[in-house]
C-alpha cells in the first residue's frame, strides 16, 4: 500500500438524492442519515476516502446542513485534522452570481479557484446515498493503468422499485451505462430497464487539471449536471472507463430501501461484507454499553450503544440510547437515536426518526411494503 | 498563567493481585464495565469536576496504558496548556531512579507540577472505581481553610481493620491515622484521595526525600509528618459509589455490580456525569436467532449466538452457537466457541475458548472462586479450567487446569 497518498483529493456532495427519501432529510440531508445502527451515510464513503490516504476532502454542503456540520465537527474521528489538506466544508458561497446549485458542476463551479489551489493530481467525487466500503486506491490504480481521461464505479444490479415506479424526474438523475471493453459507450439517464444493470455508482475519478477545465466550461454554458451535460455530450472525445464494483452496495433511493438496507445488515453475511474492509469511523458519543436487563427478550437485533431494553425486540436495528421498556414489544423496526418505546406499546415495520417518543399502551404498525415512518422528536 | 488545581494520578502499581490480568499491562489499564478501563474513571472524573490538568505517574508495564492514554482526546484533556501528560521515571543530570514509592513518584515531578503553578494538588489513584466530583471536594478543602483533605468513606465498624483509617472530630479535623489497625477508633477509611496545598506538598515531599529511612509513602510517612506538625488536616466524607478493584473477586464483583444499578449505586447511565473512553470504532452488536441475552450488557463488536446472562461482555467479543455464558466478565475480541461453557469468571483481552471447553463454575459450597484467564491465551477445544485457576498459558485441547 501507499504510505501517502498525495495523488488526489475528494469531494463529496451529500445534499445528492435528497428529493428520494423526503422524510428523513427534513431536517437534515442525506449524508447525516442515520444507518446501521451507529453511523450516518457519509461515514462510508468518508471513512473509505481516509483509509485510502485521500486526507484532502472537501464536503460541498448546499441546504440542511446543520446536522452534517455537526456530525463532521472538525473531522477529528476521520483524521481528518491536518496542516495539509484534511476536511474543508463548503457551503453555498453567498455573492452575486452564486445561489445554491442543482448539480455537481455548479457546486465545483464554486470551489474553482481552491481546486487550482491543491496539489493533487487527481480528484475523486462521491455521493453519500450509495453505502460503501470503498478501496480508492484500486480505482485510482485502474483508473492510470487503462489510460482513461474518466473512470467511473459502477455495481450491477436491477433498479430499486422506488426509480422504477417514479413518474418523474424530479428526484434527481441516476445512470447506467453501455460498456465495450471497459469503455463507457453510453450513459442512459433515469432508465426504467427490467433486470440487471450497469448502474452507476457515481464515484468517479479524473485529472484535477480536467476537472477544472471540464467545469468551467459547463459553468459558462449554464450546465448543471455533471453526467449529464458535461460527460454525455463528450463521450466521444473522452475517454470514460467504467469500473465494475464486485463489493457490497447498499443504495438509499427511498425510505422502503432505507428500511430493507438496514434491515439486509442483520444477516452476518451482509455485515461482514460491508464491514469487512476498512474501519468505518463515525462520531463519538461516548454512551455507555448496552444493557438488557432481566426479562429482556431479544432476537435477530443489531443495537448500538447506549440502550436499555427491558421489553421484547426481534429482528430490528436500534441506534445508540434506545430505550425499549417493560412488556414493550418491537418487530422489524429501525429507532434511531434517543427513541423510547414506552411500557406495553407495541411497533411492528416502524422506523422511528430521532427521540421519538411511543407512549405506554399505543401500536403502531406499518407494513413489509409500505412501513410507517414517524419523524423527529414526535410523541404517539 | 497559574492553575487552580492540578491532579497527579498514580498508576504505576503493578496490580499484582490480579495476577494474569496484569502481567502485561499495568492496573489502571485494566478492562472494565464492558467499554471502560480504570483509568477512564479517575481521567473523567477530572475533566467533569473542571480539572483539565492530568500528570500520569506510570512505571510498571506502560505501553498499553501509554498507548490508550495517547494524547488524552478522548477524555478532552488535549489542550494547549495543560492536558493529560504520561511521567514515567526519567533520567536526570543528577542521576535516575524508578518510584520508590507513592510520594517519591510525585517528588520527582516537582518541576511538572511547577509549570503550572498550583495553588492545589489532588493525588488520585489509579486503581479505584469511583463516579466522584473532585470539585466539590476542592470546595471542602478550601472551606475549611485545610491544608491537607482526604476523602474518606465510612465502611462497616466490622471491616474497619482491614483500611487505613482517619480519626476526625466534630469538625472533621483529623486527629490520628491509623493504618490497618487492629482495634479501630474509626470507621473513616481514607480513599487515597488528597487535596494538599502545593507549598505544603512540596515542603514535605523534600523533607521525606532527606530521610534516609522513609519508604516515600503519603500514607505511612507524609500523612504522619502531616499529624506529627500539627497541620491543618480534613477528613472530606464521600458517600457515592466507590470500589478499589485490586483483587480478581473485587474486580468481578464491581463489574456486576454494574448490572445492576439500581442497587449497587453505580451508575453509567449518567448523562450529567459521562465516563469518557477510547473508542473500538467496531460496529452495533448483533443479537442473532436463537441466542439468548439476559440481564447483560453489550457493546459495539459482539456477536451472540449462544447464551449469555448475567454477564458483562466488551467490543469484539463472539459468543458461537450452543456457548453459555452465565456470571462472567468476558473482554475485549474473545470468542467463545460452540458448546462451551463459561461461568463465574473473568475472561481477558484476545482469548480464545475452544469447542465444549467449560472454565469457571457457579459457586456451590465453600467453592465461590472467580477463575480467570489471561491476555491471548488459548483453551483448546475439550478442556477444562477450575473455579478457581489462573490460566496465563494456552491449556492444550482435552487437559484441565484447576
Amino acid at each position: 500500500m501507499v504510505k501517502s497518498n498525495r495523488s488526489a483529493l475528494g469531494i463529496i456532495f451529500p445534499n445528492s438524492y435528497d428529493p428520494l427519501v423526503p422524510e428523513l432529510v427534513n431536517v437534515r440531508m442525506m449524508a447525516s442519515i442515520p444507518f446501521a445502527s451507529r453511523y450516518r451515510l457519509i461515514d462510508f464513503i468518508l471513512s473509505s476516502m481516509t483509509q485510502s490516504n485521500i486526507d484532502n476532502i472537501s464536503v460541498m454542503v448546499n441546504n440542511n446542513y446543520h446536522s452534517l456540520m455537526d456530525h463532521l465537527d472538525s473531522g477529528r474521528e476521520w483524521d481528518l485534522v491536518r496542516k495539509n489538506g484534511g476536511l474543508h466544508i463548503f457551503p453555498p458561497f453567498a455573492e452575486k452570481e452564486s445561489k445554491p446549485y442543482v448539480g455537481r458542476v455548479g457546486a465545483i463551479a464554486g470551489i474553482l479557484d481552491f481546486l487550482r489551489d491543491q496539489k493533487e493530481e487527481y480528484v475523486v467525487l462521491a455521493d453519500t446515498n450509495v453505502v460503501v466500503n470503498f478501496d480508492f486506491n484500486a480505482l485510482i490504480k485502474a483508473h492510470i493503468e487503462r489510460g482513461a481521461d474518466v473512470t467511473i464505479a459502477y455495481n450491477e444490479q436491477e433498479f430499486p422499485e422506488s426509480l422504477m415506479k417514479s413518474q418523474s424526474n424530479d428526484k434527481g438523475f441516476y445512470y447506467t451505462f453501455n460498456i465495450d471493453e471497459g469503455r463507457v459507450t453510453r450513459i442512459f439517464v433515469n432508465s426504467r430497464e427490467e433486470g440487471v444493470q450497469n448502474f452507476s455508482m457515481n464515484i468517479s475519478i479524473l485529472r484535477r487539471e480536467l476537472l477544472i477545465d471540464l467545469i468551467n466550461t459547463a459553468f459558462v454554458h449554464g450546465h448543471e449536471y455533471f453526467e449529464r451535460d458535461v460527460l454525455i455530450p463528450n463521450l466521444n472525445k473522452l475517454n470514460v472507463q467504467a469500473y465494475k464494483y464486485e463489493g457490497y452496495v447498499a443504495r438509499i433511493s427511498g425510505i422502503k430501501s432505507y428500511f430493507d438496507e438496514n434491515m439486509k445488515l442483520l444477516d452476518d453475511y451482509n455485515l461482514d461484507a460491508l464491514f469487512s474492509g476498512h474501519t468505518v469511523y463515525t462520531k463519538i458519543r461516548d454512551d455507555n454499553p448496552t444493557r438488557y436487563v432481566a426479562g429482556a427478550k431479544v432476537q435477530n437485533v443489531m443495537a448500538a450503544d447506549g440502550c436499555v431494553i427491558e421489553g421484547e425486540v426481534e429482528n430490528s436495528v436500534l441506534f445508540r440510547g434506545v430505550k425499549v421498556a417493560k412488556g414493550a414489544k418491537v418487530k422489524n423496526s429501525i429507532l434511531m437515536q434517543g427513541t423510547v418505546i414506552e411500557a406495553g406499546a407495541s411497533v411492528e415495520y416502524l422506523v422511528a426518526d430521532k427521540n421519538v417518543t411511543i407512549r405506554a399502551g399505543k401500536e403502531m404498525k406499518g407494513t413489509d411494503t409500505f412501513p410507517v415512518y414517524i419523524a423527529k422528536f414526535r410523541t404517539v | 498563567m497559574a492553575k487552580e488545581m492540578i491532579a497527579m494520578l498514580l498508576a504505576g502499581g503493578q496490580g499484582s493481585r490480579l495476577y494474569a490480568l496484569t502481567e502485561k499491562l499495568a492496573k489502571p489499564a485494566v478492562p472494565f464495565g464492558g467499554k471502560y478501563r480504570i483509568i477512564d474513571f479517575p481521567l473523567s472524573n477530572c475533566v467533569n469536576s473542571g480539572i483539565d490538568t492530568v500528570g500520569i505517574l506510570t512505571q510498571y508495564q506502560p505501553l498499553v496504558l501509554n498507548e490508550y492514554i495517547g494524547n488524552g482526546q478522548p477524555w478532552d484533556l488535549d489542550r494547549l496548556y495543560g492536558g493529560v501528560h504520561v511521567l514515567p521515571p526519567y533520567q536526570k543530570a543528577s542521576g535516575s531512579d524508578w518510584y520508590k514509592g507513592t510520594a517519591n513518584a510525585i517528588y520527582q515531578n516537582i518541576s511538572f507540577i511547577e509549570r503550572y503553578d498550583p495553588q492545589y494538588v489532588i493525588i488520585l489513584s489509579g486503581d479505584q472505581i469511583c463516579k466522584q466530583d473532585y470539585s466539590d471536594f476542592l470546595k471542602f478543602h478550601k472551606e475549611k481553610n485545610a491544608e491537607f483533605s482526604v476523602a474518606v468513606m465510612e465502611v462497616p465498624w466490622e471491616e474497619a481493620s482491614r483500611f487505613g483509617l482517619m480519626v476526625a472530630g466534630e469538625d472533621d479535623r483529623i486527629t490520628e491515622f491509623q493504618e490497618k489497625p487492629k482495634d479501630p477508633k474509626s470507621n473513616l477509611a481514607s480513599m487515597g484521595i488528597y487535596i494538599f496545598n502545593w507549598d505544603i506538598l512540596r515542603k514535605y515531599l523534600e523533607e521525606d526525600e532527606a530521610d534516609p529511612n522513609s519508604e516515600n509513602d503519603f500514607g505511612n510517612n507524609i500523612i504522619p509528618n502531616l499529624l506529627r506538625d500539627n497541620r491543618r488536616m480534613y477528613a472530606y466524607h464521600f458517600d457515592g459509589y466507590w470500589k478499589d478493584v485490586g483483587t480478581i473477586s473485587s474486580l468481578w464483583e464491581a463489574n456486576m455490580e454494574v448490572l445492576d444499578p439500581e442497587h449497587s449505586g453505580i451508575n453509567l447511565f449518567d448523562d450529567d456525569w459521562k465516563i469518557y473512553s477510547r473508542n473500538s470504532g467496531m460496529t452495533g452488536h448483533k443479537i442473532c436467532t436463537g441466542a439468548v441475552v439476559e440481564n447483560s450488557m453489550l457493546t459495539d463488536g459482539c456477536r451472540i449466538k449462544g447464551t449469555v446472562k448475567h454477564s458483562i461482555l466488551f467490543a469484539g467479543v463472539h459468543i458461537e452457537k450452543g456457548a453459555v455464558v452465565e456470571d462472567a466478565v468476558i473482554m475485549g475480541n474473545t470468542v467463545v466457541k460452540a458448546g462451551a461453557v463459561v461461568k463465574h469468571c473473568i475472561i481477558a483481552e484476545n482469548v480464545t475458548i475452544g469447542e465444549n471447553a467449560v472454565v469457571g463454575a457457579m459457586p456451590s459450597g465453600d467453592e465461590n472462586g472467580v477463575a480467570t484467564v489471561g491476555d491471548g491465551v488459548t483453551i483448546g477445544d475439550g478442556a477444562k479450567v477450575g473455579p478457581s485457576a489462573m490460566v496465563r498459558n494456552n491449556i492444550e485441547g482435552g487437559e484441565e487446569q484447576w
